[in-house]
């Protein structure tokens, strides 16, 4: 089988080339049946990286442990889902599974943009080809996911690093690596375009929505990157900017950029040099994010590790598209000029350049602070480093001036305002940020530097999209006679972009709200002997000793606290260490995390002494946190409904009113955002089959008796019979299978809940009534979304039915300078 | 056209300017010397009370704690443990949770500042690499 895997590589790459040449002979001769061919074999890489990919699967199944790759990161008692990602445990598998990606990506995006845009397509195949090639020549010299042992192969594998053993780390690379590679494609586009010398704005229109996506991904990625260090590494924070972080964040920057200053080029057709070139730079950081992590030019105890060879492999590959990427923008920028000068300062267009700065400044400073080391062990001699307090201190008055701009920039008009507009425009807002600063700076106290500003422009800038939602939605209400909802909804549906942009922020601001909130941040480490207690902001913490559980797989050891607020106890709290079998020199922290809305109880057990009962704790108490993870879903909603495509949309207004069609769209995406979460959710379960399948609820009646009995495992954190089926806990198992025979017996509920007091002694097994809610209701997000959309569809379903034959109202012209301006940008921005 | 370049000239000088001033600035107290134990240890009285990241292992056997604290004593040699020399070693102290990883033998990272007494730990300044596969299979996360 790696024979084949090897071989399919080889021919990978063969077709690349092919693909590569033939493209461009075929666009120089025009020839269309050249360029044909070219997309025939390019269609066919995506074929064969996928039979490769099967075999490298194939290998993690079913335990192929003559490939050292399989050895190295997978083992056989592994759950089926852990062995589908060890495919990207690895650095050989993410290679070859950015290239997987990539051979889809490129041909989903050739497909779709073959006959539109079609003077673009054979250099796109080029040059997504040599991308290819790269990574490709990368695997088969140097890091084939597919080398056997020489000699006699081992009979089993080591296993994941049980770290990554975590459903967000299984679905954190790939995520990643979507943003990543999706990127290639505008670059593509954007070579394409400057080797054709097709520079008007087609290749843009090609790109936007390829950028949407793969920004919105790489999103998702450094979210479920911040959410894995949370929860996993247990250090109490979730962003260190650590190098590896960072090299996500730099294309993340720029991408961003991107995003913003497109729209100057539509509408102004200004920014033309700099959009290429943001493009080209995206691609650039994605390529050398890899090359900062993978090849040990940058020390941390983070990145892995030193390898000449691949740096110097990347090296050249990056000198080669610099200059030639920039090379061709050289020859190009005759046909690139500006058709347009900037009119005035206070413009949008103003305002997005500034963004794009500050955006473009942000990246340059991250890279040149994780470089930072390196660069001054070359000029100095001396390695210095840079602590996050440096990034802090540098990334916290950016992110301010970006999170103001977010305010700003929808209030100036296009070319230029006059300053008699400005004043009205601005009073909402501004009152709305005042009176989010007087609430948090007089009433809370906090300083104003720089959480209490944060507050302010959070306020500030929630005015502002409020302001332009309602403004929007009030003349169209007029002007089509429906009411302010549906007017609301139908303002939406008709301007994608703009609204879900809108949306985009919101989530933007919530989590700049959520970052505030380290202003109040309190961490303390403690030395607890049993029933010891200690205070920690409003709550005071007991702890009533430690427990060491072994399941087989592993060892778990398991503090119990008892969290008291007021002299009250209001929870518990099992903060754990586990150790696996074959990875006992490498505990896992369990996070015990008590999550509210307004704060975060977060306790890691340091260490423990089995022989006193002492622990040792960190405890944090962690304001706001979880607003960065639900901002993180409303983002993601705003970009799902920019994303919506165009023509079934205009496909469904010709059939339906307006409104009718806002609220199919709406339902279709509710639904596809609510199976996702199911099927996440499920997939969060992990663990084995056995247990993944024992003993579900038969019966109502058994099922609110598993979801009031605490598994007594004392490693999953206290979590119903119901729940606990996470990896491979034997405990909820046989309690399940007792329970289930009690009810066989046709014992009633209380003489269930006495006999299982009997069995295991105590109440602890009995359900903690205390609240738990937030944590549910944090993960929960997107369906209490769906579920208000649809309660607000219902509703407009209802509204817009009732109206739909009165007479259209005569349009008041109340704001005719406002109502100009308005339909002015929803006539062609999106 | 002159007048256009003199301006933009000056005004790019001035921003550059600043910017280097400002990172000047708060580079001095963001940076600290990432240095082996050799390197400090061989002319002591240069790197006191200097910020520093100091590599080394840790010596087996000499980590100390003392009963019901979080206050560690340990010594950090310059050559991992299974070289015949050590190298230079250094006393450390440190008060907190150590990382799971810390132990005999554990390559480490310590932030902090050496004195005349040995080297003391910064808060949450003790990073430490386990001294088993560990960086090789740190693989996921890109």
């Amino acid at each position: 089988m790696a024979s084949l895997g090897t071989f399919l590589l080889l021919a990978a790459f063969v077709t690349c080339s092919y693909a590569a040449v033939i493209s461009v002979a075929g666009a120089r001769q025009r020839s269309r049946r050249l360029i044909e061919s070219g997309i025939g074999a390019f269609y066919l890489i995506c074929a064969i990286m996928t039979a490769a990919s099967a075999v490298l699967i194939n290998a993690f199944m079913t335990g192929d442990y003559s490939i050292k790759y399989v050895v190295h990161y997978s083992d056989s008692v592994q759950p089926i889902l852990y062995k589908l990602t060890s495919y990207w445990g690895g650095l050989d598998g993410s290679i070859m599974f950015w290239v997987f990606l990539l051979s889809i990506f490129g041909s989903l995006a050739v497909y779709v943009n073959r006959e539109r845009h079609r003077e673009l397509i054979p250099y796109v195949v080029a040059t997504i080809s040599t991308v290819q090639m790269f990574f490709l020549f990368l695997m088969v010299v140097h890091k084939n996911p597919f080398t056997t042992y020489l000699t006699s192969a081992p009979t089993e594998g080591e296993g994941l690093n049980p770290l990554l053993q975590n459903f967000y780390m299984a679905i954190h690379p790939p995520s990643l690596y979507t943003g990543f590679v999706g990127m290639t494609i505008p670059f593509a586009f954007g070579i394409a375009a400057l080797i054709t010398g097709h520079l008007d704005d087609s290749w843009l229109r090609a790109v936007r929505r390829w950028t949407m996506f793969s920004w919105l991904f790489l999103s998702f990625g450094l979210t479920l990157g911040m959410i894995w260090a949370y929860e996993e590494l247990g250090w109490g924070g979730y962003w260190a900017w650590d190098p590896v972080e960072n090299a996500a964040l730099l294309p993340w920057f720029t991408a961003t950029a991107f995003l913003h200053s497109v729209m100057v080029q539509e509408r102004r057709s200004m920014l033309r040099v700099w959009n290429v070139t943001l493009v080209i730079v995206t691609f650039f950081l994605t390529i050398f994010g890899t090359f900062m992590t993978r090849s040990g030019v940058v020390q941390s105890v983070h990145a892995f590790g030193d390898d000449p060879i691949l740096a110097r492999l990347f090296i050249g590959f990056m000198v080669v598209i610099l200059a030639f990427s920039f090379g061709l923008l050289i020859w190009r920028l005759p046909l690139l000029k500006a058709r347009n000068e900037l009119d005035s300062w206070l413009s949008r267009e103003a305002a997005f350049l500034v963004n794009n700065w500050v955006m473009l400044f942000a990246a340059l400073f991250v890279l040149f602070g994780t470089m930072f080391p390196t660069l001054s062990e070359a000029v100095t001699g001396n390695r210095l480093t840079v602590a996050g307090a440096f990034f802090n201190k540098w990334m916290t008055p950016v992110g301010l001036i970006l999170l103001m701009l977010t305010g700003v920039g929808p209030l100036l008009a296009w070319r230029r305002s006059s300053f008699a507009n400005i004043g009205p425009q601005f009073l909402g807002p501004v009152i709305a940020g005042l009176a989010s600063a007087a609430l948090a700076i007089g009433y809370y106290k906090i300083p104003l530097w720089p959480s209490g500003l944060c507050f302010a422009l959070c306020g500030f800038v929630v005015g502002t999209i409020g302001q332009e939602f309602y403004k929007g939605a009030a003349i169209r209400s007029r002007n089509s006679g429906t009411d302010l909802f549906t007017a609301m909804i139908g303002l939406v549906g008709k301007n994608k972009r703009r609204y879900g942009g809108y949306i985009v922020h919101v989530g933007i601001v919530l989590i700049c709200f959520g970052f505030a909130g380290n202003a109040r941040k309190l961490d303390e480490q403690m030395l607890l002997k049993l029933g010891q207690e200690t205070k920690i902001g409003k709550y005071t913490i007991k702890s009533n000793g430690v427990k060491l559980v072994d399941d087989g797989q592993k060892q778990m050891t398991t503090a119990y606290l008892a969290v008291f607020v007021d002299g009250k106890e209001i929870d518990g709290l099992y903060p754990a260490q586990w150790r696996y079998r074959r990875h006992e020199q490498e505990p896992t922290t369990e996070v015990a995390i008590r999550r509210t809305p307004a704060e975060d109880l977060y306790a890691v057990l340091g260490g423990f002494d089995l022989a006193d009962q002492s622990v040792t704790l960190q405890i944090v108490v962690n304001p706001l946190v979880n607003w960065i993870w639900v901002g993180f879903g409303i983002m993601a909603l705003g970009t799902g409904i920019a994303l919506l495509p165009e023509r079934s949309f205009a496909f469904a207004l010709a059939k339906m009113p307006a409104e009718a069609a806002a609220t199919t769209v709406a339902l279709l995406f509710i639904v596809l955002l609510s199976g996702g979460t199911t099927l996440s959710a499920q997939q969060g379960m992990g663990g084995d089959e056995n247990t993944r399948t024992s003993f579900y609820a038969r019966n109502p009646f058994e099922k609110q008796m598993q979801h009031e009995i605490v598994c007594t495992c004392g490693a999953c954190g206290h979590q119903t019979l119901a729940e606990c089926r996470k990896d491979n806990c034997a405990t909820s198992h046989e309690m399940r299978g007792t329970l289930a025979a009690m009810i066989d017996q046709k014992m009633d509920h209380d003489q269930i809940i006495q006999a299982f007091i009997a069995k295991y002694g105590g109440e602890e097994m009995l359900g903690a009534p205390v609240d738990k809610g937030f944590s549910r209701l944090a993960w929960l997000f997107p369906y209490l979304v769906g579920a208000t959309s649809a309660i607000a569809v219902g509703f407009a379903a209802v509204k817009w039915t009732r109206h739909a034959d009165a007479p259209a109202a005569a349009p008041a012209p109340l704001d005719s300078a406002l109502e100009e301006r308005i339909d002015d940008e929803l006539r062609d921005l999106d | 056209m002159t007048q256009r370049y003199i301006k933009l000239g000056l005004t790019a000088t001035v921003l550059v300017l600043a910017f280097a001033g400002l990172m000047w600035s708060t580079l001095q107290d963001g940076t600290e010397f990432f240095k082996h134990v050799d390197e400090v240890m061989s002319n002591p009285q240069q790197w006191e009370g200097k910020p520093l990241q100091l590599h080394g292992y840790v010596v087996p056997g000499s980590i100390l704690k003392r009963q019901d604290t979080l206050e560690y004593k340990f010594k950090v040699q310059n050559n991992p443990a299974r070289d015949v020399s050590q190298g230079h070693v250094v006393e450390a102290s440190y008060t907190g949770i150590v990382p799971d990883t810390f132990k005999d033998e554990a390559e480490v990272v310590l932030r902090g500042k050496l004195t005349t007494s040995g080297f003391h730990t910064d808060p949450n300044g003790v990073v430490a690499k386990c001294p088993s596969k560990y960086q090789e299979k740190q693989g996921a996360g890109l």
